[in-house]
């Protein structure tokens, strides 16, 4: 059995950091795609299964009741079109996945089927499609509602989403291109098929009018926590973005999805569960603590950042309460339920002020030097079972990609831990390769 | 002392993100493989060349079975279905390109505004402002029907949406002032909130809160293009659009059409060298003038199967069964359509007296004929421009390398010998393209 | 008779030069000539169509062979102005994954540790895709632009023979597993597997090792052009792909017939030598109006006589104003530049020079006209007879619309008939070239 384990790279279409001391003129100039560009040519360099795009649709101005907080700071807002980005991604790379992040709330399926069906033409096989329902009101607006469904109805309007835009995909047979000079045939129509399709919140006729994506189905991730959104991964996705915090949760909570998986009549192996993490690198041992401590310093004298976020992501006005108490008992939202959930679990009475520097978006703290945090990689991964990791952008600069692309990238690798190439030329055959 | 006065027209190429010409004695090797973008960035890159202001990506979004009531003739020639979405190919295009613009089409009766809104946005920055959106407002139930609806509105309703869908993508684009961004290190500041607004557009037909969540294009508004002929469709298009692609047939037309569009923009408030009215052609090249005219024979000797392949695509467009008349009696006056009005009131002028048979062999998509040697073909164009006063073509052809090279490598060095179309860009943008002369 | 699969390169016969510039189809060809975007193109446009390598020539002077002046030359862009091949195969490199690419690199001018370092590094940069077209250097004007007179044409063989005997050495003076990487001891290569040569020959000395690393194809696929007897010679001992333009089927026969024998002489296996010849194929839409093409050129070219005697001078580096056109070049005049080339263009001697210069092509071993299809059948129905190996297209004029009409016209219609590769098989030039 191989003791390989993936890796894949979590981030959104945003400015890079600025003030870091490190950002070149990335931070200015991040919308021409350039930095994406060579970003995603180092983590191909380095064999990343993938890079996968988060994405959000507002300007939120939850916190404080303003925008002023979530722009001055440049971190959820703005944001460009991730779906824009992906084919110049595409063209400049050979075998890395792209993973691009499509709200099922707001896209009209026909036209996500067609998109997504493009981009996997555009980059020969190596796209994926983030499902995400949304979670903000804010953003519902945008799209002229007035809010969004409530949090399980989006879960079975997804679910039928899902359903319809495959269907859209399988209406091409793979072979209806025939090509046929000398009967002047390019498509045979009876491999083309409308579908027909009345749901309880969609309809279409189909057939998609573009030819079977390269992968049959391109690569479907997604990310879902409360039992809705898990049993949707595992009746869908190839690859379950995960945040359990610790690696008995981790375990649990693969071993929950690749549980569901079987009863869906899936093969386990067949759904790939990634822990996101933050690898925190050092020249040595202490060096590495040193900038944890110096990062933590930060937060605890300027919480708002880590407040800014949650205040989006959960679409609730942290800046109302006192930062040197918990969070109150009776804040509910309508949005990431598990978020909030898994956050008051954890919290477990913290301050919010030291809950900012406490807290993480990782399921498990790796620090050290490259050497070392390859070795805790390895066993947690030894103890989980699978699958990988996902890198998340911390702090999103040029510097923070070149240590693990070149760094962590290797010890990984000379460990047997991590691919040192690709076996094949679809994102998903690289996914299931082992 | 009289400065010469400029002469110079635009060109730019009209195409669907479909196969290349596959079946031509030209069409290379690339059938299967043209949805990867290769043959298209070659393609872009030597119209760049050539300085072209653009390139057009039409689109549609259906798969037509109009046509005898199946689906079969017309993915049997591949024109019309398969098709990609050009606007993701127009942002591969543009990121290998340096100058040429490139507009995609979207329609907006179906992709929410927000979401056009901020795709364009973002196609507009990634290529430093040389995006265009071809607006329009999708003319097949069959599209209606992909996207959950028994039918699409009535014609002139779509147009109103259209309006009031341009109002709120523009305000879309202008909720970020310029020079919102300042990444100002002392107060730690990367955008100036006071800069963004939320518009709260509440519309008949659309709402959004807004703001949009990236920076105003770098255009400000990305170029806007539109091919209406209908009454509605000019009235729109003189309100709102950079540029337009124009339908009319023969010299006196095309004049015509121009100077009511320049009268309709003026009216609208607008300076009318602010929108350029551009003409189809399909220029027929070869070495010598009997050549050409010989290849032009060879295709006009195929009748059949000319008249087949645009009774299909007649049929797609319009969603009139063009199996079902006799070919050799007039279009009956009962055949109506919801979707290209103009286009099917310029065609029954067109075939006023004729059979449906003598109509489709004499028709044409182009406006005005273009055969002959590269010396010939710029003989032709001068004189259609000089007579109609501007602004420009739309090369519609088979996008085989040859046939391509023809234009890029033998026309447009005719033209730009005679200082006729531009040999240098003077601007970045698309609009300056446009604007530039 | 079957067919076989044969091999096509394209043959760049005005290498890094100006190519169709005042000519319809030209485009940007006056004035971009010296960037590397049009050849871009080329070398992925038949890349797409199935070709195994981009073959380009060079040479390194302004002529003046005819008229004694550089103004023919100079005032039509023939032969010069010309950059070097060997940078744009560096970039072309970079912009195919592929194709093979060959670069023209004159014994005479340089020293065997300049090419053998060269080419390695191209080698590498390509992935194993570089091929070196040997040539002795023909012309007395590039000899003193190196500062000497150009050596008698046997001379200049036997000085390439040991030329490439020491390029050879300096590739081979790295074992393959002397580089190691072995980042845990800290040891990049072994040095006890990299060796001096202290090469010590007629006409070149070096002490070596090469300090390059030993390249993916070890030394590149070596062409040559040799028509004379040193000239065969010198392909058959060492070549992969021979380039040839005996004109006709029976000598196209006769001369692959006779380079296979060498070879076997040298104790080669002859498949593995590749003859390959230079056409113009001519097309159209149908094939009268590729003919009606063809029909003008010729007329164009008795107009142009001056044009194609200086052309002819500049090969043979002989002023051929100085002789009467209507009167047969005299019987001792022969070239110490392309020395059978020149010798096959005087005939003989029942012609007069109009009457040659007319009627023989500078490359064309036989003529093609037609449609695609056409041309396929006549590629087909040569190789039948001839046996193999295959044919470089030199494309005249050299636009893109000629480009195309090869890669998206001709390569198709060859495909369909089953004659050329619609894959490459492997990554390194030399195995795609012995493939088949």
């Amino acid at each position: 059995m191989s003791d390989m384990f993936h890796l894949g790279w979590f981030g959104s279409f945003i400015p890079t950091t600025w003030t870091s001391g490190w950002d070149g003129t990335d931070a200015a100039d991040w919308l021409n795609g350039r930095f994406y560009v060579d970003k995603v040519r180092t983590l191909e360099r380095a064999c990343f299964d993938f890079i996968l795009f988060e994405d959000s649709s507002m300007v939120s101005d939850t916190y404080g009741g303003s925008s002023e907080a979530t722009l001055k700071r440049g971190g959820w807002a703005p944001k460009g079109d991730p779906m824009a980005l992906a084919p110049i991604l595409a063209r400049a790379t050979e075998r890395i996945g792209i993973s691009i992040t499509a709200s099922t709330s707001f896209y009209p399926p026909w036209m996500l089927a067609r998109s997504i069906a493009t981009l996997d033409h555009l980059s020969r096989g190596r796209v994926g499609w983030n499902i995400v329902t949304s979670s903000e009101d804010l953003a519902a607006k945008n799209f002229g509602m007035d809010a969004l469904p409530p949090h399980d109805e989006r879960y079975a309007r997804a679910d039928e989403y899902v359903d319809l835009v495959t269907r859209l995909w399988d209406s091409w047979d793979a072979d209806a291109l025939v090509m046929d000079r000398e009967r002047g045939v390019y498509v045979d129509h009876t491999k083309v098929r409308p579908i027909d399709f009345v749901g309880k919140y969609y309809r279409s006729r189909g057939p998609l009018n573009t030819l079977r994506p390269p992968q049959g189905r391109p690569v479907l991730t997604q990310a879902g926590g409360s039992p809705a959104g898990r049993r949707f991964a595992s009746r869908y996705a190839d690859m379950v973005m995960a945040l359990p915090k610790g690696v008995p949760a981790m375990k649990e909570y693969r071993d929950d999805i690749r549980a569901r998986a079987a009863a869906e009549g899936r093969d386990p192996d067949s759904v790939k569960v990634m822990y996101v993490v933050s690898p925190i690198l050092g020249e040595t041992h202490q060096h590495a603590l040193d900038r944890k401590a110096q990062k933590d310093a930060a937060v605890r004298a300027h919480p708002e950042g880590q407040l800014i976020g949650w205040s989006g992501s959960m679409e609730i006005d942290f800046s109302t309460f006192d930062l040197d108490e918990p969070l109150p008992d009776d804040v509910q939202t309508n949005g990431h339920q598990s978020t909030l959930a898994n956050f008051r679990k954890w919290a477990n009475g913290r301050t919010l002020r030291e809950a900012c520097v406490a807290y993480r978006t990782e399921s498990m703290e790796l620090i050290g030097t490259p050497d070392e945090v390859a070795a805790q990689m390895g066993e947690a991964m030894e103890e989980v079972g699978g699958d990988g990791f996902l890198i998340w952008n911390q702090p999103h600069n040029r510097r923070y990609i070149g240590e693990i692309a070149d760094g962590l990238v290797p010890a990984l690798q000379k460990r047997g831990l991590m691919r040192t190439g690709y076996g094949h030329e679809h994102f998903r055959d690289n996914l299931l390769e082992f | 002392m009289t400065t010469p006065v400029d002469q110079r027209f635009h060109l730019a190429w009209f195409k669907s993100f479909t196969p290349h010409d596959w079946r031509s004695t030209w069409s290379g090797s690339e059938e299967r493989d043209w949805m990867n973008g290769d043959s298209h960035v070659d393609f872009l890159q030597a119209l760049e060349r050539a300085r072209f202001d653009f390139l057009m990506l039409e689109d549609s979004l259906m798969v037509s079975d109009t046509y005898a009531g199946t689906a079969e003739a017309s993915l049997a020639q591949g024109g019309y279905a398969p098709k990609g979405d050009p606007a993701l190919l127009a942002s591969m295009l543009l990121s290998e390109t340096r100058r040429i613009g490139v507009i995609a089409t979207m329609s907006s009766t179906f992709v929410p505004p927000w979401l056009l809104a901020r795709m364009s946005a973002t196609i507009d920055h990634l290529s430093g402002g040389r995006f265009g959106w071809n607006c329009v407002t999708s003319s097949e139930n069959r599209a209606a029907q992909n996207f959950g609806m028994d039918a699409l509105p009535p014609h002139d309703e779509r147009y109103e949406r259209a309006h009031e869908y341009v109002d709120l993508v523009t305000q879309l684009w202008d909720s970020w002032e310029d020079g919102a961004v300042v990444m100002d290190e002392e107060s730690n500041t990367y955008v100036d909130h006071t800069k963004v607004h939320p518009i709260h557009f509440e519309g008949r037909w659309h709402r959004s809160r807004g703001p949009l969540n990236l920076p105003r294009p770098p255009q400000g508004h990305p170029v806007i293009c539109q091919a209406g002929g209908s009454p509605a469709g000019k009235a729109f298009a003189a309100g709102n659009a950079d540029v337009l692609l124009s339908l009319p047939k023969g010299l006196a037309d095309m004049k015509r059409y121009r100077d009511d569009i320049r009268d309709l923009a003026e009216k609208a408030g607008r300076d009318p060298d602010d929108i350029k009215v551009m003409y189809i052609i399909s220029p027929i090249l070869a070495d010598t003038d009997d050549e050409a005219r010989e290849i032009q024979a060879a295709m006009n000797a195929n009748v059949e199967a000319g008249i087949k392949a645009q009774m299909v695509n007649w049929s797609a467009t319009m969603e009139i069964d063009f199996s079902r008349f006799d070919l050799d009696r007039p279009l009956p006056d009962d055949a109506t359509t919801n979707g290209h009005q103009s286009t099917l009131s310029t065609f029954r002028r067109f075939a006023a007296g004729r059979t449906l048979r003598e109509a489709f062999t004499a028709y044409r998509t182009e406006a005005i004929e273009v055969v002959g040697s590269p010396a010939t073909a710029a003989d032709t164009l001068q004189e259609a421009m000089e007579f109609v006063g501007g602004d420009g073509f739309l090369v519609m052809g088979p996008t085989n390398r040859r046939y391509v090279h023809e234009i890029t490598e033998g026309l447009v060095p005719e033209l730009q010998r005679r200082g006729l179309v531009r040999t240098e860009y003077a601007g970045a943008q698309l609009r300056d393209h446009l604007r530039e002369f | 008779m079957t067919s076989r699969m044969f091999h096509l390169g394209w043959f760049l016969g005005n290498g890094f030069g100006v190519q169709a510039w005042n000519q319809e189809w030209a485009g940007t060809g006056a004035t971009d000539w010296m960037m590397p975007d049009q050849y871009i193109d080329l070398a992925r446009s038949i890349e797409r169509g199935g070709f195994d390598f981009l073959m380009m020539e060079d040479s390194v002077q302004i002529p003046n062979a005819y008229r004694g002046s550089s103004e023919y030359y100079l005032r039509t862009a023939s032969a010069a102005p010309k950059q070097d091949p060997a940078v744009l195969a560096g970039i072309l490199s970079q912009f195919t994954d592929q194709v093979g690419i060959v670069a023209t690199l004159t014994t005479t001018f340089y020293h065997p540790f300049t090419v053998a370092r060269m080419m390695s590094t191209l080698d590498h940069v390509s992935r194993g895709r570089i091929g070196w077209n040997i040539v002795t250097g023909s012309s007395t004007y590039a000899a003193k632009n190196f500062g000497f007179d150009m050596p008698e044409h046997d001379l200049r063989y036997e000085m390439a023979d040991e030329f490439v005997e020491l390029a050879c050495k300096l590739w081979d003076s790295w074992e393959p597993d002397a580089v190691l990487a072995d980042v845990e001891k800290g040891v990049y290569a072994d040095h006890t597997k990299v060796h001096t040569l202290d090469f010590e020959g007629k006409f070149y000395s070096s002490r070596g090792p090469l300090n390059t690393t030993p390249s993916p194809q070890g030394r590149p696929v070596f062409l040559q052009a040799g028509g004379s007897e040193k000239g065969k010679d010198l392909a058959a001992k060492y070549v992969e792909a021979i380039i040839a333009n005996p004109p006709g089927v029976e000598k196209m026969k006769a001369y692959r017939e006779d380079i296979r024998r060498r070879a076997v002489e040298h104790g080669r296996d002859p498949d593995s030598i590749k003859v390959m010849y230079l056409v113009s194929p001519v097309f159209g839409e149908t094939d009268a109006e590729a003919e009606e093409k063809l029909a003008r050129r010729d007329r164009a070219k008795e107009s142009n006589i001056e044009g194609l005697l200086a052309g002819r001078s500049h090969l043979a580096s002989i002023d051929l104003s100085r002789f009467p056109l209507d009167e047969p070049l005299p019987d001792d005049l022969i070239s110490n530049g392309h020395r059978s080339s020149f010798a096959n263009f005087k005939g003989d001697g029942t012609q007069t020079l109009r009457e040659r210069i007319l009627a023989h092509s500078a490359t064309d071993a036989v003529h093609l006209c037609g449609t695609p299809v056409t041309v396929a059948a006549q590629m087909d129905e040569i190789m039948q007879e001839v046996g193999g190996d295959g044919f470089l297209i030199v494309g005249t004029p050299m636009h893109r619309r000629y480009v195309a009409e090869v890669t998206d016209g001709l390569s198709p219609a060859l495909r369909r008939r089953g004659l050329i590769r619609d894959h490459f098989e492997h990554r390194l030039l030399r195995d795609n070239l012995l493939a088949f």
